[in-house]
């Protein structure tokens, strides 16, 4: 896999590098720039889902650009880089966010097939493939129960093959059929994220199959969708280190349904998620979890320029203890019983100032812990109010 | 109005917005679609996505917005004006876009919408 990445890379940059040679005409239609820069501010208050000393903090930057290239009718090459900064939500810093070579297979009035080598994104949930574009959200900070900056950079794409083929059906409406194969660097951090800082071992992504089907009948304002994931990951003992070698899986099935009318949207994502530990903390440890989340949202266009945003969450990490009372027991009352769950409820306004330029604005009701990080070895010493808000602001600009 | 290397001009409404939403890139004889748009804040583009798209232009953006930052695919190429519109129809071959009342001309076709 890691050679097949590396042989589309050199692809995308040999592509490039053709890009300059080509006649002024044809670039305007086959070579596409644009780019988007996000600053904000934001604040929770009673856990470390931003900083540590949950004061105000403006570590919320989201700064992208991408690039397009046409290079004939059949192939294309497509990269955008992204420097992200969310405070502890995720790892600080630069990164490829998709660098791939688009592959028209077959483009017929009735279907599209395409195939898309090298790093692709997750175009399979509702907001998996830009949940760090800002403009695109709904909310800056995205349902946690789906969305969980805690496994950002394993979920947002991976490195392999995906391939989208879609049916435009004349009575049924539009089908769109995705499938990918690949895996994601884990960076220490990101490690860190997931189990502990304690943890001074490596942690790499060994398997991700993902596939999804969205229908949109004929016409209609709805569109209704279904996915499946299935990834492996392994953790190599350090040294001096305090967890053992381990095995992590995880399973994901989720439905989701969208409404767009002229002035009211509903939609929402129902999922299930089943979290294998294997190891870790001695040999013979495994704990297997199913959890289950969903949230609703709807959002209202008050004027052309402003939409109203009101959301509510339910997120269990375990469906068989939905309090969290067996957690808080077998960790010895080590783990309060409110890191079994994560409830939210959000109200949000978006205010479009000019063409390109929008500001955000939301604040978050939340119950429970369950979705911040670590996730393995939890942070009870500062994460130790059942009940915490967040609010946070950004001004965005996109070309 | 396409592009007068188009010989397919009578599409429906349904036939449009998917070629709008980019779920059709090819014309029947194999060349590649390439589409024009104005803004979405103009009225025009409004009009025309509501009207004959049987769309509304914030679901166009959204569409195009996932495209553009995902890497699926590239979006319609936005120019400033209705006469630079029309320039661009004229001047590309396998062009789409849209106007108001666009007279026959030489270097296009104007559309037919059959149901």
């Amino acid at each position: 896999m890691l050679k097949l990445f590396a042989k589309a890379q050199r692809i995308i940059a040999m592509g490039f590098a053709t890009i300059a040679i080509n006649s002024l005409a044809e670039e305007q239609t086959s070579v596409q720039v644009h780019g988007f820069i996000a600053q904000g501010v934001n604040k929770s208050q009673g856990s470390d889902f931003v900083n540590d000393n949950q004061g105000k903090s403006a570590e919320l930057t989201e700064i992208g650009f991408n690039i397009s290239y046409q290079m004939n009718s059949d192939l294309r090459l497509a990269a955008q880089a992204v420097y992200l900064n969310a405070g502890n939500r995720l790892a600080e810093g630069a990164r490829i966010d998709y660098a791939l070579l688009d592959w028209s297979l077959l483009q017929m009035p009735e279907d599209q097939l395409n195939v898309y080598l090298g790093r692709y994104k997750n175009y399979h949930w509702l907001y998996s493939s830009t949940r760090d574009v800002p403009m695109t959200r709904p909310s800056i900070v995205l349902p946690q129960a789906i969305y969980f900056d805690g496994f950002r950079d394993i979920s947002v794409g991976g490195d392999g093959i995906a391939i989208s083929y879609k049916k435009n059906h004349a009575n049924w409406g539009d089908f769109d059929f995705n499938l990918s194969y690949g895996t994601s660097n884990i960076s220490d951090k990101q490690a860190e994220i997931i189990l502990s800082e304690l943890a001074k071992g490596r942690m790499s992504h060994d398997l991700d199959y993902q596939a999804s089907i969205f229908w949109q009948p004929q016409s209609s304002p709805w569109r209704f969708g279904i996915a499946a994931l299935d990834s492996e990951f392994t953790y190599k003992q350090g040294r001096e280190d305090n967890f053992l070698d381990a095995k992590i899986i995880l399973q994901r099935y989720l439905l989701n349904a969208r409404y767009e009318g002229e002035v009211w949207e509903f939609s929402g994502e129902l999922m299930q998620e089943r979290f294998l530990l294997d190891g870790f903390y001695s040999e013979d440890f495994q704990r297997d979890n199913f959890g289950q989340g969903f949230f609703i949202q709807s959002r209202y266009s008050f004027n052309e320029n402003t939409r109203l945003l009101a959301r509510v969450e339910r997120f269990y990490a375990n469906k068989d203890d939905r309090r969290g009372s067996q957690l808080a027991e077998r960790s010895g009352g080590r783990v309060p019983e409110f890191f079994g769950f994560q409830h939210d409820a959000v109200l949000g306004m978006s205010l479009r100032l000019a063409e390109h330029l929008e500001l955000q604005l939301e604040h978050h009701w939340f119950e429970g812990t369950a979705r911040l990080t670590p996730v393995v070895v939890p942070n009870t010493e500062i994460n130790n109010d059942k009940y915490w808000q967040l609010w946070a602001a950004q001004l965005m600009y996109w070309f | 109005m396409v592009n007068a290397s188009v010989e397919h001009v009578k599409l429906s409404k349904l036939e449009l917005r998917r070629i709008f939403s980019k779920r059709i890139t090819r014309w029947p004889d194999g060349q590649p679609i390439v589409v024009f748009v104005l803004a979405s804040s103009s009225p025009t583009h409004q009009r025309f996505s509501k009207e004959i798209l049987k769309i509304f232009p914030y679901q166009l953006d959204r569409i195009w917005n996932k495209m553009i930052f995902s890497g699926l695919g590239s979006a319609p190429i936005v120019v400033k004006d209705l006469e630079s519109l029309l320039a661009e129809v004229k001047n590309t071959p396998g062009a789409i876009g849209y106007g108001e009342n666009v007279a026959v001309q030489g270097g296009l076709h104007l559309v037919e919408i059959i149901r």
